[in-house]
């Protein structure tokens, strides 16, 4: 009857789907089994899955191949764990039967003989099963309430290898709706090389050596929430495992380490499961929040559970999981009994993808006309899956808001909308699916408007950036993104990434060892810190927090100290951290208090390592004092703190927008008062503070005398910087670089780039030459690159590798005839950016900077005027033009000379308008490619050249290519004129020509 | 003169002497290849530029045309690594040479003697090829491009050897010939400025066995 209600009611699902229901795709295959599932042993020699069914008293076999129960073995009562002998003979079965009067006890293991048409012997345990498990040498380890026994099916006998304090086993019977591991509460697992078992109780935890018979852990730990779900997940080589939220590895042979959390757990014993896949690095899991929590699965990497990937379940899972051999599928316990998730096989299920995780529209005073970029929403398999978009702010519009992939989604931003924002507004673009199966991220459009008074350069990091570090010893910074368990090192002298380091699980704060040599990266969701070796920028050892998770790191001349989430206490307090053995101790006292402080405390020390700060959002602060090497100073003088939190070398200390003196006592509020403190730097003796009224407002950054507090020249900042929130009330978000040469913030759409003299007066600019980019000689042509040379064009030194260009840089911003123009560089003297398609004929040139507006700048654009760009390819002064010969890929030189019969590829500009048409400042399409609408004559030495392609060079923006062949009959020679003819215009470069 | 249109002409020469044919002589041989070097000079500096010792190759066809007066059409493969040196900075760049040329021979005894010392003359015509990778820079280019074409240039021959008999129809050579050349420009190009003086003066040893009838 179970059977055919089943049938029906898939029947009846699957017949939902082509009726065109509402309904969101979901990964995985349920498959009932009319009972409650208690674990799961794969057989994939016999193309079996066996599905202990606790409550029906027998073993479900499920057919890999047909998915569904083929067959049962009926077994004793309540099959509580099951697993299969490596050479496949043997199936064990416990069974939970701890029953009292005026019942008894039915404990047992069950002994089924695969090769013997599946004849059963039962024996009879004294003590409760908690689970078993084979190892590579054929024999199970049956944990129960107090002991591991070996139980060796071949011979039939047992053998007590160790006891532990009892388990507190449930008795049965048990209230209704008690699911199976809320009854006995524990699992374990084998991994894929038979050689170590994993599992864990209430409060038993241990790793047996299948090879050594040595048990690492044992009995007596604590979680809060409990341990759920209680499942084992084994890795392949049993060096980790996930149990319940916790990832654990084995450090020092015999010690159990929870390297990474889950986040935020519910605790349910019942409810979600997991599966290392070990190939792949990965783990798939469910951990639920909250009950309600919709069903899914996360693809996390197994070695700090960054997540991946989300996927809809069609149900809850609902305890132990496997992965086959080839990784295709993962079998998994689930409500309704077990699913079959083809987790190998990604691709052949819809998904959504998006191409970019942000989309920044920087207007700004040259530019107030609506913008548009797009992006490509596709299916990672190649399906056409439908969408939906929406947009959190009606001045963001897409097109199409729906449709089917792939398409290219067009992303217009009004920004007379938000005009009345001067910082930088982030909308939400969520997309949605009715078949895809996974939850894509919302893209972030991050809109600024900019005035000329606002300074700064924003750079965009996409991701949950929390806090910025400036190395002590070079021009280098580094930037948390907590939601991809990174540090991001930049360097400083061009703000572009050099390396991405890999953290543990939520890093939330860093910090510098005083010898400069190590970056500790404290993190929420692991009990290990992060190191790295910052003159390789590769990984060391981490440091062991034991059972606490750090919510911050400071590193003084004389001792590191954490503030750690102590999880076995229940309370907050201050560690210090032994480099030496890469661990950490609870401080037994703070000086002569008591070491307990409220969790959202946060540590800085000094840049000359004398002190550490440690304030607590409850308005209490600590003084650690590196001379006394103790705790110096205890007070709450305010009912709150938040925001900005610094130390200075000379004794002050900055806690929100209050300076302290070396006792902790408030000497001054830092002024302008307004808006919320978010970063505060001192540097030689004073300090820039950084604070802004609301995330969507401007910021504020000013220079503050420490002497008097008063904060000078306050300027507004391009964009906010990061604000604190109930839940990370401290922020610190600026960084002066050691050069001095910037002062880096972490603002909303990533960091913001400075100028150290951001508040200096700046002169108007003025305009002196204007040429084409190419050879900074010839005329400039619609569409294409030029330079324009002069004095006082920009405050700082800055290129873009934004694609589309951006209309402002820097601080700058140019427009042609009113038009903004798309720019590449800035610098105070030169100017390089697009001339936009629609230029012709006489035209005026106007460049704005925050130090006001040039003089009109007229010229005259030519509808063509080509010109072959010039590299150094042999040093400084050693000009080449950029033709490249197709034959090896390399630019021709008198050492790589033109061939007679070569194909040539000239890089160029200023070859005039294209078709179709490219907008200003976007790359330029491969398919249609883009090409000029009067094609130029090439020659060398008096021989036409056959032009095999002439149009922009696809993605790049302003650069023309044409393709040409070298004629048999080309003259020979040193110094050979190549010449491009186009609308009457020439240009001439020379080549050699060889045979 | 495209090198097929003289090899062409050195056959006609070598077969013209074949009608009066007494002694027909056919053989290979391998050995080694040596060039002087050249001067590179710029204004105000110089430099050497050279073909580096290499290995050689060849065969012949000979025809005694009298007892003392012979004649044979050659070809000989030259590996040599083209080098510009100034100090310690060095240019290089693989090449190769093919020549073809036909000599007179002059024997100081009659052909059926056992052992037989000769001298030889002629010309030909010798083909120079760059091999190497061409790079965007070389170093010491402001004097010399090496190059990755080929250049065809007319040469003059002289050697001398000795045959030795060892079978009744097979014969020991060793000779030593040494090939002038103008510099092939267009492999080993003066830069701009530069000039390259003198010609190409490579010296061939090679041992080699004929068959003869």
């Amino acid at each position: 009857m179970l059977r055919k209600s089943w049938i029906l009611a898939m029947a009846g699902w699957l017949l939902l789907i082509p009726t065109g229901v509402v309904l969101a795709g979901t990964f995985g295959q349920v498959v009932p089994i009319g009972g409650a599932v208690a674990d799961v042993a794969l057989d994939e020699a016999r193309g079996r899955l066996y599905v202990a069914n606790f409550t029906a008293n027998r073993i479900e076999v499920m057919s890999l191949a047909s998915r569904t129960i083929s067959t049962s073995i009926n077994v004793a009562a309540q099959p509580s764990s099951v697993a299969l002998s490596p050479d496949g003979h043997w199936l064990a079965v416990s069974h939970y039967g701890n029953n009292v009067s005026p019942g008894s006890p039915t404990n047992g293991v069950t002994l089924i003989d695969l090769r013997n048409n599946n004849s059963k012997v039962t024996f009879a345990l004294a003590n409760p099963p908690l689970g078993l498990a084979f190892g590579i040498d054929n024999k199970a380890l049956v944990v129960t309430s107090k002991d591991f026994i070996l139980f060796d099916p071949a011979v039939g006998t047992t053998q007590v290898i160790s006891t532990f304090a009892a388990e507190a086993a449930k008795t049965l019977p048990q209230p209704a709706q008690s699911l199976p591991a809320n009854i006995t509460q524990a699992s374990v697992g084998a991994s894929a090389d038979g050689r170590y078992i994993w599992g864990f109780g209430d409060k038993l935890m241990f790793r047996y050596s299948v090879i050594d018979h040595t048990i690492a852990g044992g009995s007596g730990y604590t979680a809060s929430p409990t341990l759920g779900p209680r499942a084992v997940s084994v890795s392949a080589d049993g060096s980790t495992a996930a149990l319940g939220w916790w990832m654990m590895d084995i450090y020092q042979l015999f010690s159990p380490r929870i390297y990474a959390d889950f986040a935020t757990p519910l605790g349910d014993l019942n409810l979600g499961g997991h599966a290392v896949d070990s190939p792949r690095g990965l783990v798939y899991s469910e951990v639920p929040t909250t009950r309600a929590d919709l069903p899914v699965l996360t693809i996390r990497d197994v070695d700090n559970l960054t997540l991946r990937q989300r996927l809809q379940l069609p149900e809850h899972l609902a305890g132990r999981a496997v992965m086959s051999a080839d990784g295709k599928n993962m079998y998994a316990a689930s409500d309704s009994g077990v699913m079959v998730l083809p987790v190998g096989q990604l691709n052949s299920v819809p998904r959504l993808e998006a191409s970019v995780e942000d989309l920044v529209f920087r207007g700004n005073f040259c530019d107030r006309d609506t913008a548009t970029q797009s992006f490509v929403l596709g299916d990672p398999g190649g399906a056409k899956v439908p969408f939906t978009i929406t947009s959190s702010n009606a001045g963001v519009r897409v097109s199409p808001s729906s449709g089917t992939t792939p398409a290219v989604i067009k992303v217009t931003v009004d920004p007379n909308s938000f005009a009345a924002q001067k910082g930088t507004v982030a909308v939400n673009l969520t997309i949605t699916s009715s078949t895809a199966v996974n939850l894509p991220s919302a893209i972030r459009v991050l809109v600024n408007s900019r005035e000329p008074d606002q300074r700064g350069t924003v750079i965009n990091v996409p991701g949950k950036l929390v806090d910025i570090a400036a190395d002590p010893a070079k021009d280098q910074y580094y930037v948390i993104r907590q939601d991809k368990n990174q540090v991001l090192v930049f360097d400083g002298s061009n703000n572009t990434l050099k390396a991405t380091l890999r953290t543990c699980n939520k890093p939330v704060s860093m910090a510098i060892t005083y010898d400069r040599n190590y970056l500790l990266v404290g993190c929420d969701l692991a009990q290990i810190m992060s190191v790295f070796d910052l003159n390789t920028l590769q990984p060391s050892t981490p440091i062991n927090t034991y059972a606490a998770n750090v919510q911050s790191v400071a590193a003084s001349a004389r001792g590191i100290f954490t503030v750690v989430r102590d999880t076995a206490a229940g309370k907050t307090t201050i560690h210090r951290v032994n480099m030496s053995s890469r661990s950490d101790a609870l401080m037994p006292t703070l000086g002569v208090w008591e070491n307990s402080v409220p969790l959202h405390t946060v540590a800085v020390a000094s840049s000359n390592g004398a002190s550490i700060l440690f304030p607590s959002d409850d308005g209490s602060v600590f003084l650690y004092d590196a001379n006394v090497d103790s705790f110096t100073i205890s007070r709450k003088d305010f009912a709150t703190f938040g925001g900005a939190y610094a130390a200075s070398a000379f004794g002050e200390y900055v806690i929100g927008n209050s300076l302290f003196n070396s006792s902790l006592v408030l000497t001054k509020t830092i002024q302008p008062t307004t808006g919320l403190s978010s970063g505060f730097a001192f540097v030689e003796g004073g300090g820039f503070f950084i604070s802004a009224p609301d995330a969507t407002s401007a910021g504020v950054i000013s220079r503050v005398n420490s002497t008097t507090g008063l904060g000078v020249l306050p300027t507004r900042s391009v964009e906010a910087p990061l604000l604190g929130d109930v839940n990370s009330p401290f922020t610190r978000t600026l960084a002066p670089l050691y050069s001095r040469g910037s002062i880096i913030a972490l603002t909303v759409s990533g960091i913001t780039v400075l100028a150290p003299g951001y508040d200096a007066s700046v002169a108007s600019p003025n305009i002196s030459r204007v040429v084409s980019a190419a050879d900074g000689v010839s005329s400039v042509a619609p569409g294409g690159l030029f330079s324009i040379y002069g004095t006082n064009l920009s405050p700082t030194n800055i290129a873009t590798k934004e694609i589309p260009l951006p209309s402002a840089l820097g601080d700058s911003c140019l427009t042609v005839n009113g038009q903004p123009v798309p720019l590449i560089f800035v610098s105070p003297t030169q100017i390089n950016g697009q001339m936009p398609f629609q230029t012709l004929g006489n035209v005026t040139l106007i460049v704005h900077t925050p130090g006001g507006v040039s003089d009109n700048y007229n010229l005259t654009v030519p509808s063509a005027a080509p010109a072959i760009f010039r590299a150094e390819v042999a040093g400084p002064g050693t000009l080449f033009p950029t033709v490249v010969r197709a034959a090896n890929n390399l630019m021709v030189t008198d050492t790589n000379p033109v061939h007679r019969n070569d194909v040539l590829v000239i890089y160029m500009t200023g070859l005039g308008k294209v078709s179709p048409f490219v907008e200003n400042g976007q790359p330029a399409p491969s398919d249609p490619l883009a090409n000029t609408v009067a094609d130029p004559e090439v020659f060398i030495g008096g021989v036409g050249l056959p032009i095999l392609y002439s149009g922009l060079a696809p993605g790049q923006v302003g650069l023309y290519q044409v393709n040409v062949s070298v004629p048999g009959n080309t003259p020979l020679g040193l110094g050979q004129a190549l010449s491009i003819k186009q609308g009457g215009v020439t240009h001439t470069v020379t080549v050699r020509v060889v045979n | 003169m495209k090198l097929s249109h003289v090899l062409v002409v050195c056959l006609a020469v070598s077969i013209g002497p074949a009608a009066l044919a007494q002694k027909w002589e056919f053989g290979g041989g391998g050995g080694g290849a040596f060039n002087m070097s050249n001067d590179v000079n710029r204004p105000t500096e110089s430099a050497k530029a050279k073909i580096q010792p290499g290995f050689s190759a060849g065969a012949w066809l000979e025809n005694n045309s009298n007892k003392r007066w012979g004649g044979e059409i050659r070809y000989a493969y030259q590996n040599g690594e083209m080098q510009l040196t100034q100090g310690s900075a060095k240019a290089k760049f693989s090449g190769e040479s093919h020549a073809m040329h036909y000599d007179f021979q002059w024997h100081a005894s009659d052909v059926d003697s056992p052992v037989r010392a000769y001298v030889a003359f002629g010309g030909g015509i010798k083909l120079y090829r760059g091999t190497g990778e061409e790079q965007l820079v070389q170093p010491l280019s402001r004097f010399a491009l090496l190059t990755k074409t080929q250049q065809v240039m007319g040469m003059a021959s002289v050697g001398a050897g000795v045959k030795m008999k060892i079978g009744a129809n097979w014969q020991l050579r060793v000779d030593v010939h040494d090939y002038l050349s103008p510099y092939p420009k267009e492999v080993i190009t003066p830069n701009l400025g530069s000039e390259i003086k003198g010609w190409v003066n490579n010296i061939v040893p090679m041992i080699g066995i004929s068959w003869t009838k």
